[in-house]
């Protein structure tokens, strides 16, 4: 359960995921211990109240307008152009991935998937050109 | 629905529950995020438990807005960071409880008058 937690969060964006990651997973560890002891009902409910959160979050932190702009400037600041427009077709394919999990289109959120594997590929091999690391 | 703040205040909106319970929790005294679970489960009588992406979706907000802070404690691993209010988040606070008391005044004199009639 810890690693399907853990995976759900590459859900977010990179900057939340460097602040938060370890934390919450410390946080959800505790929780889910706690909950595993009240019986299987209790854990259930947890787990999918998690699920739900996470996904509901992670939404959350890449659409709020403003203050992902924010992010995204100071993320690509001091990037090479070429760099920043690669690391942004990144983060959009990692966007369009939120919804299709989120509404079972699995189909979809693969085409994404596969979307944001290739750009992330391409985003090395232009790091790599400008001399930078993954 | 428009909200019209008042002239000499400082930038008040209408909390959000989870925003409205974390601020509450940290009123007391510092707290990590299951400590912040747990007292909010307490506060809310058993009925919010704060998933970890509601808490920390509205941990990193209110870190942004400056209304709380990060609290070092010398006992504790990064991923048991605690959180405290800033002065602008205690101000926050007591604006909007101060905003809940008179709309519960005033919704609880209007039943009166509507029980009188």
């Amino acid at each position: 359960m810890k690693r399907s937690y853990e995976l759900l969060l590459i859900l977010y964006p990179r900057a939340h995921r460097a602040e938060f990651s370890g934390e919450m997973r410390q946080v959800f560890e505790a929780a889910a211990a706690e909950h595993r002891e009240q019986g299987r009902a209790a854990y259930a409910g947890f787990l999918l109240s998690e699920l739900i959160g996470l996904m509901a979050g992670a939404a959350r932190a890449w659409v709020t307008p403003q203050r992902a702009a924010q992010a995204a400037a100071a993320r690509y600041r001091h990037l090479p152009q070429e760099v920043a427009d690669a690391q942004q077709r990144v983060d959009d394919n990692i966007i369009g991935m939120v919804h299709p999990i989120a509404n079972h289109q699995f189909e979809k959120a693969r085409t994404f998937s596969n979307l944001e594997r290739e750009a992330r590929a391409n985003l090395r091999m232009v790091q790599e050109r400008y001399g930078m690391e993954s | 629905m428009r909200h019209v703040a008042p002239q000499d205040s400082l930038e008040i909106r209408p909390l959000s529950e989870p925003v409205l319970l974390i601020l509450t929790s940290l009123a007391g005294h510092p707290r990590h995020g299951y400590a912040l679970i747990k007292d909010i489960e307490m506060l809310s009588s058993g009925r919010v438990r704060m998933s970890t992406g509601t808490l920390f979706g509205a941990l990193k907000r209110l870190l942004e807005d400056g209304w709380i802070e990060r609290f070092e404690q010398d006992d504790t691993a990064r991923q048991k960071q605690a959180y405290r209010l800033t002065g602008t988040g205690r101000r926050q606070l007591e604006a909007e409880l101060e905003r809940m008391k008179q709309l519960t005044r005033a919704g609880f004199a209007r039943l009166r008058a509507a029980e009188a009639l």
